[in-house]
This record gives C-alpha cells, structure tokens and sequence, in this order.
C-alpha cells in the first residue's frame, strides 16, 4: 500500500499528468491520422523524454501508446480508413454506421469500450506482471537464453505471411546489434576502423529510422492521393452510448477484453489479430450475424475492446521478462531502459515504485484519452484534413532532431536514413520490418546471456539440456515455428488444389 | 516485376550479403579461446550463416515455376502500387537527411531547418506557394527551436562555420 501511495505522489504530479495528457494527445492524433502510426509517434516522443524524470517519460510514453491504439478507430469509423492496423476490424462495421447517419454514437461506443477495455487489461496486467516476475526471479543465464529465443521465434513466426522472410528479418536485427565493440570481450567486430560505429548502431537511432523514414518516403511519393474523404465527416461529435446498451453488451465486451490481454500477453501477435479474433467471435455467438458488415454496434464494441485489452497484455511479458511484443513495446522499453529501469524478473526488486507509477499512468492515460476522444473528436476530424505530405515535412525535421540529440552527432542523422531506407526497401518487397527492431533489442541478450551460460558450464552445452525450464522454452519455440510451417504447407496444398481444379 | 522474381531478386542480394558478412566476419574478428570462451567471433559468424540458410531457402523456394502458378498465384500478379519501390522519393529524402546531418554541424540548425524544408518542399512535393514554403519552413524552424532548445532543454546543433545560436 505504501508503494501505491509513493506511486501516486510520483504521478500525480502536475509534470507528470501534462506529459501523460500530452502523450495521449499526440498519440490520438497520430494514431487517427492513416499510415502515420503511433510507432512513429513514439519514435519521435522518446527524444523529448531525455531531460524528463523517470515517471513522467514512461507516462509520456505510454500515454502515446495507448492514445495511438485507441485513436485509430477515428478514421476507421470516419473514413474507412484504419489509423492503425489494429483498428482494420473496426473498419467493417463502424464505417457502415457513419454512411448511416451514426458516426458519432459508433465514435463514443467505441472509445467508452476501448478505455473498458484497456482498463480490464490493466487490472490482468497488475495481478500478473508480479506472478510471472517471480516464476522468473530464478532463472540463470541458460534460462534467460532460452526464453529470448522462444520470444525472438515467435516474432518472427507470427508476424508477417512468410516464416522464412520473418527469420530473415529477425537475423538482419540480430546483425545489425553485433556491430561495435563486443560487449564481453572489448573487441570491435565490423566497425571497419570507423570510430563512429564502434558504439554501435543506436537501438534508437534504428527506430527513428525503421518507423518514420518509410513513412516520409510513402507520403513524398503518393503526394495529394488522399485528402479526398475528410471533408464530408466535419461535423461530427462523440456520442455517449446509453447505460442500457452498453449493460447490454457487457458479457461480450468482458470476453473480448479478456481475449484481447490474452492474445496481447503472447510476443509478436498484437492489436491486428486480437481485433479481428474478437469480431469473428462476436460474429459467431451474436444473435443476428448476418448484420456484421452492415453496421452492427457489436463488430465496434468487439475489435475495440479486444485492441485497447492488448496494451495492458504486451506490458506483460515486457515488463516481467523485459520481451517486448511488438515494435510500440519495444520503444518503450527502450525509454525504460534509457531512465534506468531493466524491465526483467528483479524489475520489482529494484524499481518497485517506478512500477507501480507506470500502473498509475496507464490508468491516468485512459482517463486523457476519454476526456480528449470525447471533447476533441472535432479537432481530431480537422487534423485527418491536413495533408500527409505536410506532416511528413514536420517529420523530417523532428526524426533528424531526435536522432541527432541522442548523441549530438550528424553520423546518427546518416544512419539513420541509411536504416530508413532499407527499411523502406523490406517493407517494398513484404519482408516485415518487426523481427528487426525485436531482433536488434532482444539480440545483445541472446548473445550476452549465451557466453556467460557457456563460460559457466565451461564449455559444456549440458547446462542447456539439463535445465527443464530451457528445455520447455526450446520445444515451444520448436513448436512455434512448427506450426507456421505447417500452416503454410497447408495454404500451399490448398492453392495448389484451386489450380488443380480451375485446370478441370 | 512480379513478386516472384522481385523474392529471386531480394533472396540473391540477402545470399550475397550473408556470404561477404562471414567472410568480413572470420577475417576480422578473432575467435575465442575455448574452455567456455565462445570470443566475439561465434554470433555475428552464426547470423551470417543463417542469413544465408534463410536466404538459400527462400531462393529455392522461388526458383521452381510452371506456367500454371503464373496464371493463378497472386504472388504472380502486377505489383500494387502501395508495394512498388519508388526509388526517387526515397534517393531525395535519404538525399535531404543527410544534407540536414551535414548542414547542421556546418551552419546550425536555425540556418539548416529552412533550408532542408524549403529543398523537401520544392525538389520532392513541388510546392510553389510562397506562403506555404515559407510558413512552413519558418513555422517549422522557429516551433521546434522553442519547444526543444527553450521548453525541453535539448541541444540543437550549432554551425561550425556559421553560429547563429
């Protein structure tokens, strides 16, 4: 209790609320706004927390995050246009409303679900992030090397069409971390006597430029292809839905939280799925199915419930085994990281308090994100009319400015165009930039904890065999990668029997 | 170019690019002593490898054609615009980022950001508006001189042969 109330007098301070409102701001809008995701956004936010205390970073942090997972339903409902690719599902049923005449109730069903939702998953998040810490507290190098190979397989298994161009992506992740000088050792490995790679490429450095280049490039090239859609959705406000319907709607809206932090607790999954799962369950258990598609309340309340419940889900494992599950955790942990905090299994041991702050803050920022979604939904709709391009422009200048502050060094503004652009050229040709930034994060881990197992047991790989918790973590991750195969041998067979008979 | 062979393309260049890592990787990186000591050698080597594993596998995937898959995959078909390279977008914007890095140590940023505005908006969106690339480049220099160097603390960069602070 005495931590809790610590916690509370760390967050509500008024730096800390403003950061967190703040977050929330630019995550909503970020996260409203098609094709700039609130990836960006917190490529560019984590810059800005340098000079801040602890707290209010990561509540600035996770403001944006959560106000980008929920602002992507704006130009869903709106538009037609998911926000973020976790609000697709949303697509389906809240744009029929809008063509209906139900924009706004669609809009304030939506967010009063999504902060249900979110707050649900905060709630599973705070009983479990303390379990699995301390189901994780023993583990030694061996174990700790097993589970980020079990992670690092499930990323690069369940992201993206293709198990191959996954494991290709998490390897270019994994590459790109070994340049500089060798932790262990001191050896320099592939600097090519450059002084300036010596320390490596910037985890940071490498996001900015995985996340916002590809970004700048796509809107510079599809310039003035959008605008279209905006003007026709100006007057529009958020509606409360009664207390009746959403009553109503609560056992769905309770399975579809819980499915949402479940399938948000698993690495590499995220928003997208947890949003179309729940809309195909509500599909199956609703009483008119053949209504979904056609602007059913049911195909908003499910995805929506379902995307905000992955937020508290992806804080699990990162904040109890310092996984993080897609590319949004992943900046967060580097925020983390940068304020001092290891998320791991002694994350409560050593910062208890910072802990309980973040719990306070993910609540905190629900509540901005109700507040803004309800009372700024106007302002939100005159933002989806500015064009892309413009806000690209603006991007350019704050990426070089975030990567050139990290270091003060123009080499970090080169690298990070040079990532960008690469990135920009894997995303061309469907290779899935996610396994990188996790490759490039969980990659020193890997290695570290790898040599340290091996230089304990002397050489000896029975370190690894003899351990059940490796050997548990080494078959789930055989199983993972397993059953990608086997799906996709599947949905070959089944092309090839669809060839098989059009030639009849 | 189809998908298949733009994979053929992807999956050469990836082969290419594992290989030459290793080789770099085992001429400059000395192994470890044994006993336990995997040297810094043993990872970069093994992801080289495995990149070329992955990269052979997804070759051979690719490699093997008939005249049926060309009819009927979609893998097959005319690449949609949202997954075609543009490269001249990309070459100008990787072109600005380093002009910026380079402007920046050199003149500063309250000189570099209009500059680089101006150049994104005339060379890349064509913008011939004077308000707007004004505004822009102005709205831009002065609102991101304020809230990084004034609100938040945060060093911009100044010139080394011109110093405007």
């Amino acid at each position: 209790m005495d931590l809790f109330l610590d916690a509370l007098a760390l967050v509500l301070t008024p730096m800390a609320i403003a950061s967190i409102g703040l977050g929330a701001l630019v995550g909503l809008i970020f996260g409203s706004i098609p094709g700039l995701t609130f990836t960006v956004a917190l490529a560019l936010a984590l810059p800005i927390t340098f000079g801040m205390d602890p707290v209010p970073a990561i509540g600035l942090l996770l403001g944006t995050y959560i106000g980008g997972m929920t602002g992507g339903s704006v130009s869903a409902i709106l538009l037609g246009i998911p926000g973020t690719p976790s609000a697709a599902a949303t697509v389906l049923d809240g744009h029929q409303m809008t063509k209906q005449g139900e924009a706004s109730i669609a809009l304030g069903t939506a967010v009063i679900v999504s902060v249900f939702g979110g707050l649900f998953s905060l709630l599973v998040m705070i009983v479990s992030v303390d379990l699995v810490s301390r189901l994780a507290i023993g583990f030694g190098p061996a174990e700790l090397f097993a589970l980020v190979l079990f992670g690092m397989s499930t990323i690069c298994g369940l992201c993206g069409d293709s198990l191959i161009k996954g494991l290709i992506s998490g390897v270019l992740g994994l590459m790109i971390m070994t340049v500089g000088i060798d932790a262990i050792d001191g050896v320099p490995r592939m600097t090519f006597g450059s002084i300036n790679l010596l320390q490596g490429v910037n985890l940071l450095v490498a996001m900015i430029g995985l996340f916002a280049v590809p970004f700048i490039i796509e809107a510079f090239s599809q310039k003035g292809e959008r605008d279209i859609q905006a003007q026709r959705v100006a007057k529009v406000r958020a509606e409360l839905p009664s207390l009746k319907m959403l009553f109503g709607k609560i056992s769905l809206i309770l399975r579809c939280s819980a499915l949402g932090t479940g399938i948000g607790a698993i690495p590499g999954t995220g928003g997208a799925i947890a949003s179309f799962l729940a809309y195909d369950h509500a599909k199956r258990f609703s009483k008119k199915p053949q209504s979904f598609g056609k602007g059913n309340m049911e195909g908003v309340i499910a995805p929506e419930a379902a995307n905000n419940a992955v937020t508290g889900g992806t804080l699990i494992p990162l904040l109890s085994l310092g996984i993080p599950g897609d590319p949004a955790t992943a900046i967060v942990l580097a925020g983390l990281m940068i304020h001092g905090i290891q998320p791991g299994p002694a994350l409560f041991m050593n910062n208890a308090g910072e802990v309980y702050g973040m719990y306070v803050a993910v609540a905190l920022a629900y509540l901005w994100v109700l507040a803004l979604q309800l009372m700024g939904i106007r302002i939100f709709v005159h933002v989806l009319k500015i064009p892309r391009e413009m806000l690209a422009v603006a991007v350019l200048v704050l990426c070089a400015i975030g990567a050139y502050s990290i270091r003060n060094s123009a080499f970090d503004i080169y690298a990070m165009g040079a990532i960008g652009l690469l990135a920009y050229v894997l995303v061309a040709v469907r290779v899935p930039i996610t396994p990188i930034i996790l490759g490039m994060v969980l990659g020193p881990t890997l290695e570290n904890e790898f040599r340290t197992a091996m230089m304990l047991s002397g050489g000896s790989f029975d370190i690894f065999l003899n351990s059940p918790t490796v050997l548990v973590f080494f078959a789930l991750a055989a199983g993972v990668i397993g059953l990608q195969v086997v799906a996709e041998l599947k949905l070959r067979k089944k092309t090839k029997e669809k060839i098989e008979m059009t030639d009849a | 170019m189809t998908n298949r062979v733009q994979d053929i393309i992807v999956a050469t260049v990836l082969l290419l690019l594992g290989a030459i890592w290793t080789w770099l990787v085992i001429d400059t990186i000395r192994p470890g002593f044994g006993d336990g000591d995997i040297g810094a050698r043993a990872f970069p080597m093994v992801f080289g490898i495995l990149l070329m594993v992955f990269s052979g596998v997804l070759l051979a995937s690719k490699l093997p054609r008939s005249d049926r898959d060309e009819n009927l995959f979609v893998g097959d078909m005319e690449i949609p615009k949202s997954s075609r390279l543009d490269w001249l977008p990309a070459l100008l914007v990787l072109g600005q980022i380093c002009l910026y890095g380079f402007l920046l140590e050199k003149i500063g940023f309250v000189l570099a950001t209009p500059i680089v505005v101006l150049l994104a908006m005339v060379v890349s969106l064509r913008e011939r508006s004077a308000v707007k690339l004004l505004g822009m480049s102005l709205g831009l220099t002065v609102g991101s001189w304020l809230l990084f160097e004034k609100v938040l603390g945060i060093y911009l960069a100044n010139g080394t042969w011109l110093n405007l602070g």
